[in-house]
């Protein structure tokens, strides 16, 4: 019998063409994203293959989430045909059993499904296989991991997904159980999503995603390329357990659904599910009596008038959203986004320290978690709508009522509107009792307005073609394929560089929020845009209420010629003005975007680039002259995002050879350039790229100085495509030298990084910093245009705002109603500076002779003792240990959180409202990160402005590392070593998660390049911090010392890391020589473990605690190959003890001591006090360890 | 006066639903007669506005049909074969969009014509009930009672009495004979006591042709003493099939009576019996199936 329902139901399904479309669509897309360049999803970054087993095992991964419709069209769909197409009396009459009834149609649901996935699998397979994918780019092919991901992932998850599907559809009896079933998948997956962002949680991340897909990247978090590129993650640990689970709850759903079907008609059972109320009978007096039949005279309605058709408009969209918002989906929808909302609405910023709960957070946090349940809600209810009628059979009589064509459409297309609309009041509300319960109280309900109104926009203009869709092909699930085609075109342009948002449906350019800026200029270019699309959504709708089906659907050809005769008239003018409108609308924003402003799809983009690298690279050597001292005037005109600079550079030339020619480089974009060089003429101009070649009537002598002037004038009209956030904002503009100074040589900052992008174009390798051991050091990896500088600047801006540059005020003035400062810098700088401009509080405090100024949005006040604090703690701690503070003044500026960094200038620090200004440090075991940011930022005044390292690898450890060196210090000082283990272990999972995104080749430390932040922060911090441990600070100290004596203020040749290495190694005894090697110029790593831990009461009351440990230290190549090491270590034993119920943040050490660990494994036994807890080898996790987690065991007791 | 000259339809799979089909359908309650598929319902929605016409035309007194579909629908009360209902709406609810739909954009006035339709179709004690739990008949008057929207100068109503117990059914065909004394309604069936017993003027189609159409009185009265009966054995019937012109067999007590067209006694053993409208109504699809076959 159960073969029987199997086979028949295959056959039905195998001739469906919903099967097919769908089989063909994600074919499509499968093939499409392995040959694309643009597809960074899957993983096949860098050096990782195309083919690599890691990213065909992701994709496959990714397709089964995007292919859940689908997949619930086919299992639920299944089991409901016989309902819906009430066939099931024939069935439940016949001698069956439910069980074969039930698990044949399940088995053909998962068998059809999985057919979709074979044919992913192949389209995967095909796409590599066709000529034309770089072969660098592929590795050899193996079947291995299609099977791997079909057998580990897709098969349980369609065996899952489609036994939800089952329970659903089976009790409820309906598709709305299988949307149900799908929303709570969705929701379930969410939800994991939300867990992982806690480090401590990757049990629960992994367990609750019903997928598999996090178990899965938690499982590869730390795999390098070589891992990614030839291995599969084995079947255990997190994927184990998560696919155990799920198969199992596969197995409770089935039985579930096996106990709770009845085959019966629906609706008869006595058992009715929970949700659907009974409706009562009508009572019989009611049907029996026989009142006199009257034919009464009925008043004669209106006659008809589009006042009246208006009306009847209201009337059907008040209707029609009642239903919506009062139907059990929506309701459920609403809930499951309520629930995924508040998990998120704890935001937290780094090391998991939370923020508060600003209104832009709770946008943030709506956005992220909540509205993209609408993508499904007005895609099902558009449909829904659409059909309502014709589902209820009502059309005969509703459509030979007296309502004009267009009522009912606009009626629903209002309807979906008012739906979006209560959604997000629902969030809104939500989110502001959240704040209050938060003791936030400073609500902003115009910002939540704003912010949801900006966000619903795409949802209305989605959901109204899905109206659209529904109508014109008159086909609930074609309508339903061709929107979920619209979701999937904005994943395929977005690969194959169509990304003008004027082609892709509903796209706008992002509006970034910041409370300092709003949503400043952004929402000029957001409104155009959308204003676009929503004409041409109109102009579809219409379109769509000529095809309205009203009475007996008729053929194409018919339909078309009602279509036709229905535009005919004020509807066609109406149409033909829409569409007018749209098109002046988009030529109007491609004027702005295009012409006014530059755009160039990142394809041509790259071309750009390359075409510059090819015509000036030959010029990478051209010795050219050095900026000794600058003096500037800066006019900023916030409300007109408008700079003009003028100004000089006192230039010199350093080298010893004659210089012919300048070559200056300047954004090309900028509206007026004037070059002031005494006797130099214009050469060549490079349009494209904004180099400019100038030929000196004479040759600059060796040591011969010349003023260089400029004048530059930095507009900004109209908007751009992107959005993406320039540099002068109304309030809170920010922008460096690099940004709008003019710069001398070739720019080696242009060129393209990527390598495969490099090769499609026929350039070498890419560009990396300067061997280590060969180096000229002739320029600090910062700039090749200056050395220390002296510098003076005067700049105005509206007077409303304070205007900042390096330096100390001179003189503060009024002129011609703008607001004057001049700063002068009293010894010289390195060439780097920035201008700020904004409206801010200032709070100011002292330090011995050093003034302390915080300059803030007044909404942020809650932050700014804490970097005083931190300023003054930093001061007392550098000066002691490093040297004096060249300064008299330290000033942190806050700026937009629009990107989210803090960044040293001379004595002058930007620091973004996004990290630290909205931190809340209430908590206990936050890490205090503005103290931690402030003190890096402050040590960068000695690592980066008293000693910089040249153009070289290993120089970012004379900075960033050393900063985070700095930093450390100064926070264990404050917060104790207790508080830095949670840092530490913070800085350990970055690192270990960088070094799996690299996409050229890890370095040690001493080798480190510019780019690879989790080297020299995160890493610096772990090798810091043991060396430390090593050492003691203060032998670290007197090397730092004495290095910065040697190199402050250095001219070329500037130092090279070897020089700190150096250093650190003639204050280190001989044993500790080989630590040095392993922590600066190797890449190392442990792979530590307790093994088995006993303990054995004493006769005097104390413990015997036996620890057996295993111990392993590796070598690590560039692309993660490793070796093993011998072991020779100082490793710490520790055992602890814990309250009943206490955790680890509290726990006592009863043992901590290092032990020399020079064999692969062995036991200790040490004497404690009191009862131990745990124990192990590392237990504090000090070393770079990738399995953190197993460096402790529990004591068993023995008796 | 409704008036309908030469309406043919063909649909896309070339069943012919309608053709030239030519009625003129004065006030008052109209009969069409026609087995399942004879083009009741093609033409119902076709004078509807629900589907086009391929060819031919229909007036309603001076209101063209096929053109001007919207002063149709503010006269058109029309009752569709198997309508459904929101199953979570009430009564009253449902009745109140509908006649905001008809034109009653008017709060109050609506009101009035809600609270009048549903105590006329005796349906105001139940009003606040959700439509779900009604039954058929209820359900049959709630649209009835929505057809009466508007007070329509055409009612159609289109195999309402399907599924009715007898009670339903007369106390449906009661209401409709009320409404009937002053407008056009046009009541299709195959069911041939209806039309008996309420129609003054009736229509029998097949296969998407006028048969006959005129008064069943008249129809009854062609046949008067040309009706035989007769109880015959099964063995016999393929015979009796072949000799005679037999109207309709039937069985009765599980023996078969079959019914002759004969201006004679035809053989020994038939009886004369008075004519029945459903004689009228096999006599004339045994004739069309006769010249369709020629």
């Amino acid at each position: 019998m159960f073969t029987e329902f199997l086979k028949f139901d295959l056959r039905f399904q195998w001739r469906t063409p919903l099967l097919w479309i769908g089989i063909a669509v994600f074919a499509l897309v499968a093939f499409a994203i392995t040959r694309s360049d643009g597809a960074q999803l899957g993983g096949a970054i860098g050096n990782v293959h195309r083919n690599a087993p890691f990213v065909i095992v992701q994709w496959m991964t990714i397709f089964t989430v995007l292919g859940l419709f689908i997949a619930g069209a086919f299992v639920g769909g299944t089991l409901l045909r016989d309902f819906e197409m009430g066939t099931s009396e024939l069935f439940f009459s016949k001698p069956i059993g439910a069980k074969s009834y039930l698990l044949g149609r399940y088995t053909a649901g998962v068998i059809v499904s999985l057919t979709i996935y074979v044919a992913i699998a192949l389209a995967l397979i095909l796409a590599i296989l066709v000529p034309g994918i770089d072969a660098a780019r592929l590795g050899p092919f193996s079947f291995s991991p299609y099977l791997y991901a079909l057998a580990v992932f897709v098969i349980p998850n369609l065996i899952f997904t489609s036994a939800l599907m089952l329970l659903f559809a089976a009790t409820m009896r309906s598709m709305l159980g299988v949307y149900l079933a799908i929303m709570a998948f969705l929701v379930m997956w969410a939800v994991a999503g939300s867990y992982t962002r806690d480090i401590d949680n990757l049990w629960v991340a992994a367990l609750v995603d019903p997928f598999g897909a996090r178990a899965l990247s938690i499982t590869t978090r730390y795999w390098t390329t070589e891992d990614r590129n030839t291995l599969l993650p084995a079947v255990s640990g997190y994927i184990l357990a998560n696919r155990a689970l799920w198969l199992s709850m596969a197995a409770v759903l089935i039985a579930a659904t096996l106990a709770l079907f009845k085959a019966q008609r629906a609706g008869t059972s006595a058992r009715k599910p929970w949700f659907a109320k009974r409706a009562k009978p009508a009572p019989a007096a009611a049907d029996n009596t026989l009142a006199p039949v009257t034919h009464r005279a009925i008043a004669a309605p209106a006659p008809s008038s589009f006042g009246g058709a208006v009306r009847q408009y209201f009337k059907q969209t008040l209707f029609d959203t009642r239903h919506v918002l009062l139907s059990v989906p929506f309701l459920v929808m609403l809930a499951f986004g309520v629930l995924n909302l508040v998990g998120s609405l704890e935001q937290t910023g780094m090391y998991d320290t939370p923020l508060y709960p600003t209104t832009s957070q709770m946008l943030g946090a709506i956005q992220g978690s909540y509205t993209w349940i609408l993508m499904i809600i007005v895609m099902f209810y558009g449909g829904e709508l659409v059909w309502r009628e014709r589902t209820a059979k009502l059309d005969g009589v509703i459509d030979a009522f007296p309502v004009p064509n267009w009522v009912p459409l606009a009626a629903k297309a209002t309807a979906l509107v008012a739906v979006v609309a209560v959604f997000m009041t629902a969030a809104a509300l939500w989110c502001m009792g959240y704040q209050l319960m938060q003791g936030y109280t400073q609500l902003e309900p115009l910002l939540y307005l704003k912010g949801l109104a900006l966000s619903a926009a795409l949802y209305v203009l989605t959901g109204w073609l899905a109206i659209v869709f529904q109508v014109i092909s008159n086909h609930k699930f074609v309508g339903y394929l061709l929107t979920i085609g619209i979701m999937m075109s904005w994943i395929v342009l977005g690969t194959l560089d169509f990304d003008h948002n004027l082609v892709a449906f509903g796209s706008a350019p992002a509006t970034p929020y910041s409370d300092m800026n709003g949503y400043g200029h952004f929402i000029t270019g957001w409104a155009w845009f959308t204003g676009y699309w929503t004409l041409f959504t109109l102009a579809a709708l219409l379109v769509a209420a000529a095809f309205w089906v009203r009475g007996t659907p008729e053929v194409l050809r018919t339909r078309v010629a009602v279509a036709k005769s229905r535009l005919a008239g004020r509807g066609g003018v109406l149409l033909a003005s829409l569409v007018v409108a749209t098109l002046a609308t988009g030529a109007w924003i491609f004027y702005n975007t295009t012409v006014l402003n530059h755009y160039a799809a990142s394809d041509t983009q790259l071309d750009q680039q390359a075409e510059y690298e090819k015509r000036w690279r030959k010029f990478d050597d051209l010795p050219q002259p050095r900026i000794l001292a600058t003096d500037n005037e800066v006019q900023i005109y916030p409300a007109e995002r408008r700079v003009v600079i003028d100004g000089h550079y006192r230039m010199k030339n350093k080298t010893t050879q004659p210089i012919m020619e300048l070559l200056v480089y300047l954004d090309p974009d900028f509206a007026t350039v004037r070059f002031d060089i005494p006797g130099a003429t214009l050469k060549e101009h490079d349009e494209v790229s904004g180099m400019r070649v100038y030929a000196l009537a004479a040759p600059l002598a060796p040591a011969a100085e010349f003023d260089f002037g400029y004048h530059i004038d930095v507009q900004n009209h109209g908007f751009t495509n992107s959005g993406a956030p320039g540099k002068v904002y109304y309030n809170g503009t920010f922008f460096n030298n690099i940004d709008y100074f003019p710069q001398f040589g070739y720019q080696p900052g242009g060129e393209i990084k990527d390598r495969n992008e490099r090769r499609d174009r026929g350039l070498g390798e890419p560009r990396r910093m300067p061997k280590l051991e060969t180096a000229p050091r002739t320029e600090t990896y910062l700039s090749d245009d200056s050395d220390w500088i002296d510098f003076k600047s005067t700049v105005c801006t509206s007077p409303d705002q304070i205007a900042m540059a390096p330096g100390y005020l001179q003189r503060e003035w009024e002129e011609n109603g703008r607001r004057c400062f001049r700063y002068e810098m009293d010894s010289p700088i390195l060439g780097f500076w920035a201008y700020l401009s904004a409206d801010w509080e200032v709070k100011r405090d002292r330090w011995n002779d050093v003034a302390i100024e915080v300059y803030y949005d007044k909404k942020h006040p809650y932050n700014v003792d804490r970097m005083i604090a931190a300023t003054k703690k930093s001061l007392d701690y550098f000066t002691a240990n490093f040297g004096p503070y060249q300064h008299r003044q330290f000033r942190i500026l806050e700026f937009p959180g629009y990107a989210q960094f803090a960044q040293a200038f001379p004595n002058t620090i930007p620091y973004s409202e996004a990290i630290g200004f909205i931190t809340n440090l209430e908590g206990e075991d936050a890490v205090d990160y503005v103290f931690y940011v402030t003190a890096h930022e402050l040590a960068h005044q000695w690592w980066a402005h008293q000693v910089m390292g040249a153009d070289a690898q290993g120089s970012t450890l004379m900075s960033e590392t050393m900063a985070q060196y700095s930093a450390l210090m100064v926070m264990e000082q404050e917060y104790g070593p207790e508080k830095m283990r949670k840092f530490l272990k913070h800085e350990l999972d970055a690192y270990l998660r960088g070094r799996g995104g690299e996409i050229i080749e890890e370095l040690p430390l001493d080798h480190v390049e510019d780019s690879q932040g989790y080297v020299h922060y995160r890493k610096g911090s772990l090798v810091m911090y043991r060396l430390k441990e090593a050492l003691g600070a203060d032998a670290i100290n007197l090397a730092l010392r004495n290095y910065i004596a040697k190199v402050k203020y250095q001219e070329p040749p500037y130092t090279v890391s070897t020089e700190l290495v150096a250093e650190f190694r003639a204050v280190a005894p001989p044993e500790q020589q080989q630590l040095i090697t392993d922590l600066f110029e190797r890449i190392t790593f442990y792979d530590n473990r307790a093994d088995e831990i006993s303990a054995k009461k004493r006769a005097d009351g104390k413990y015997d605690v036996t620890i057996a440990w295993k111990a392993a230290k590796k070598l690590s190549d560039g692309i993660g190959k490793e070796s093993e090491l011998a072991l020779g270590d100082d490793i710490d034993i520790g055992v602890f003890a814990r309250a009943k119920g206490g955790d680890e943040n509290d726990e006592k050490v009863l043992y901590l001591k290092k032990h020399r660990i020079d064999q692969p494994e062995g036991k200790i036994t040490v004497v404690v006090d009191e009862l131990p807890y745990d124990a192990g080898i590392d237990p504090l996790n000090k070393l770079i360890d990738r399995v953190s987690s197993d460096n402790r065991k529990r004591v068993s007791l023995e008796d | 006066m409704l008036s309908i000259r030469n309406l043919s339809k063909t649909y896309p799979n070339g069943v012919q639903a309608l053709k030239s089909v030519t009625l003129d359908i004065p006030k008052g309650m109209f009969g069409l007669l026609g087995p399942n598929g004879a083009g009741k319902s093609s033409l119902m929605r076709t004078l509807a506005t629900l589907q086009e016409a391929d060819s031919g035309e229909a007036n309603l007194d001076e209101i063209d049909v096929l053109q001007n579909k919207d002063a149709v629908r503010r006269v058109l009360g029309y009752l569709p074969q198997d309508f459904g209902v929101y199953p979570k709406v009430s009564a009253e609810d449902l009745l109140d969009h509908f006649a905001a739909l008809k034109g009653y954009v008017n709060r109050k006035e609506r009101a009035d014509v809600v609270a009048s339709l549903l105590q006329q179709v005796n349906l105001w004690a139940v009003r606040k009930q959700k439509l779900g739990g009604f039954s058929g008949g209820m359900r049959q008057r709630f649209g009835i009672a929505q057809a009466l929207l508007g007070s329509p100068r055409l009612v159609i109503v289109d195999e309402p009495t399907a599924g009715l117990d007898p009670e339903e059914r007369n106390r449906f065909l009661n209401l409709l004979a009320e409404i009937g004394e002053n407008v056009v309604v046009i009541l299709s069936t195959h069911i041939v006591e209806d039309v008996t017993d309420l129609c003054p003027r009736m229509a029998i189609i097949n296969k998407g042709q006028v048969l006959l159409t005129g008064e069943p009185l008249e129809a009854i009265r062609s046949l008067e003493g040309r009706v035989w009966k007769k109880v015959v054995d099964k063995i016999e019937l393929p015979d009796v099939q072949n000799r005679l012109t037999v109207l309709s067999t039937r069985l009765v007590g599980g023996r078969p009576v079959v019914h002759v067209l004969s201006d004679a006694q035809p053989e020994a053993g038939f009886e004369p019996i008075a004519a029945g409208l459903e004689d009228v109504y096999f006599g004339q699809l045994s004739r069309h199936r006769a010249t369709l076959a020629a």
